[in-house]
């Protein structure tokens, strides 16, 4: 069994003056993931290593860290398809460092609560209480599915280039998730969302680099649900805005045929 | 006004630049000989034709609104504050309208003076 080694970026912002980067060798195994690497190290070669991490299947987007200089997630990235035998780690950029590879990502859910991602309905005592199941069409749902794949692991923001400069910027996942909802045949308040995206820092601060689909873990094309979505803000029409979509319904739900 | 119609004007300009920069470039490399082309007697010349008096100052205009609106989006993502915002907002129409009025004032009076006696 050959080692890697292994060389993860410390901070630890009440005691570190600047980031110090520590080596470990770590034995290597097939199969061996960024994420196994770092919990051998940290559980025995130097139990101080902070990293977070949860399910180690790609679904819950927590493991998000810069390795060998890209995004990426560290459950979901095998040390060999990195080739050679150093894997680098370090934390997101465009994020605080909480310690290690922590990073806060207090702004970034900020910035994802403030594009109202959920079902929005002109009618709020149906929306509370429907009084039947909403139906999308196949070809309307081939419009957004691959929207509701994020996992929220920031990856995109860390990676755009807008985001370094301008902090206020929604970023590429809040976009994308205002053009997944404002899409959906079933929402009537694309409205609401567009007055929003359509300032100073919204949509136009996206100048289509395209680094935040190019690191998309789960296959998502944030700048293209961008670009959609600026069309959209220009016209100042959200799809749907007289609900017409949403008039699509099937037999109360109380009713459903059973199977 | 709202952000979108700032970028219309952007996309429209940029659209409009590259057409009115092409004609330029065909007057002044094809039509007018190249050596002579920025002579002062010949851009007299050029002047005295209302028709294109009129294309440069569209184009005076079109690529000054192109280029400070352009400055004004870098230096907003610059800083994020509101006087930060409102200043650079102030700067730029301040700009545009001070250097169009310079150029302007070029293209009058080289339609309507002419040539110094």
């Amino acid at each position: 069994m050959t080692d890697v080694k292994l060389i993860v970026q410390r901070f630890d912002p009440f005691n570190d003056i600047k980031p110090r980067i520590m080596e470990y060798a770590v034995p290597k195994w097939e199969g061996m993931t960024v994420l196994d690497a770092l919990l051998y190290a940290r559980d025995y070669l130097d139990h101080s290593i902070a990293l977070r991490f949860s399910c180690r299947q790609a679904s819950c987007g927590s493991c998000g860290m810069k390795i060998n200089g890209r995004p990426r997630l560290a459950c979901y990235t095998q040390v060999a398809e990195l080739g050679g035998e150093k894997v680098v780690t370090q934390p997101m950029d465009n994020f605080a460092i909480v310690k290690d590879l922590v990073t806060d990502l207090e702004s970034f859910f900020e910035k994802h609560r403030e594009v109202m991602p959920y079902l929005i309905r002109a009618d709020a005592r149906e929306m509370e209480k429907p009084s039947a199941e909403y139906v999308m069409k196949p070809e309307e749902l081939e419009k957004v599915l691959q929207f509701t794949y994020c996992i929220k692991c920031g990856l995109c923001t860390s990676s755009c280039p807008t985001v370094a400069t301008d902090s206020k910027f929604l970023g590429p996942q809040a976009l994308a998730q205002a053009y997944r909802y404002i899409a959906d045949p079933r929402d009537e308040g694309g409205e609401k969302r567009l007055e929003l995206l359509d300032e100073a820092h919204g949509v136009w601060r996206c100048h289509f680099a395209g680094s935040c689909s190019f690191v998309c873990p789960k296959g998502v094309d944030p700048a293209l649900g961008i670009q959609l979505l600026k069309r959209h803000v220009m016209s100042g029409n959200a799809p749907h805005r007289d609900g017409e979509g949403a008039k699509v319904w099937t037999a109360p739900v109380t009713t459903a045929p059973q199977k | 006004m709202k952000e979108s119609r700032l970028m219309l004007v952007q996309y429209a300009t940029a659209v409009a630049a590259v057409a009115l920069v092409s004609v330029h470039l065909i007057m002044q490399g094809v039509i007018y000989p190249y050596a002579t082309a920025i002579s002062f007697n010949n851009i007299l010349s050029i002047y005295s034709n209302g028709f294109y008096a009129i294309f440069l100052e569209a184009l005076l205009v079109v690529v000054l609104v192109h280029g400070f609106n352009g400055v004004r989006i870098i230096l907003s993502e610059f800083r994020q504050t509101k006087p930060w915002t409102s200043w650079v907002d102030a700067a730029t129409v301040l700009a545009i309208i001070i250097t169009v009025a310079y150029g302007t004032r070029t293209v009058i009076l080289a339609v309507f003076v002419g040539a110094p006696a």
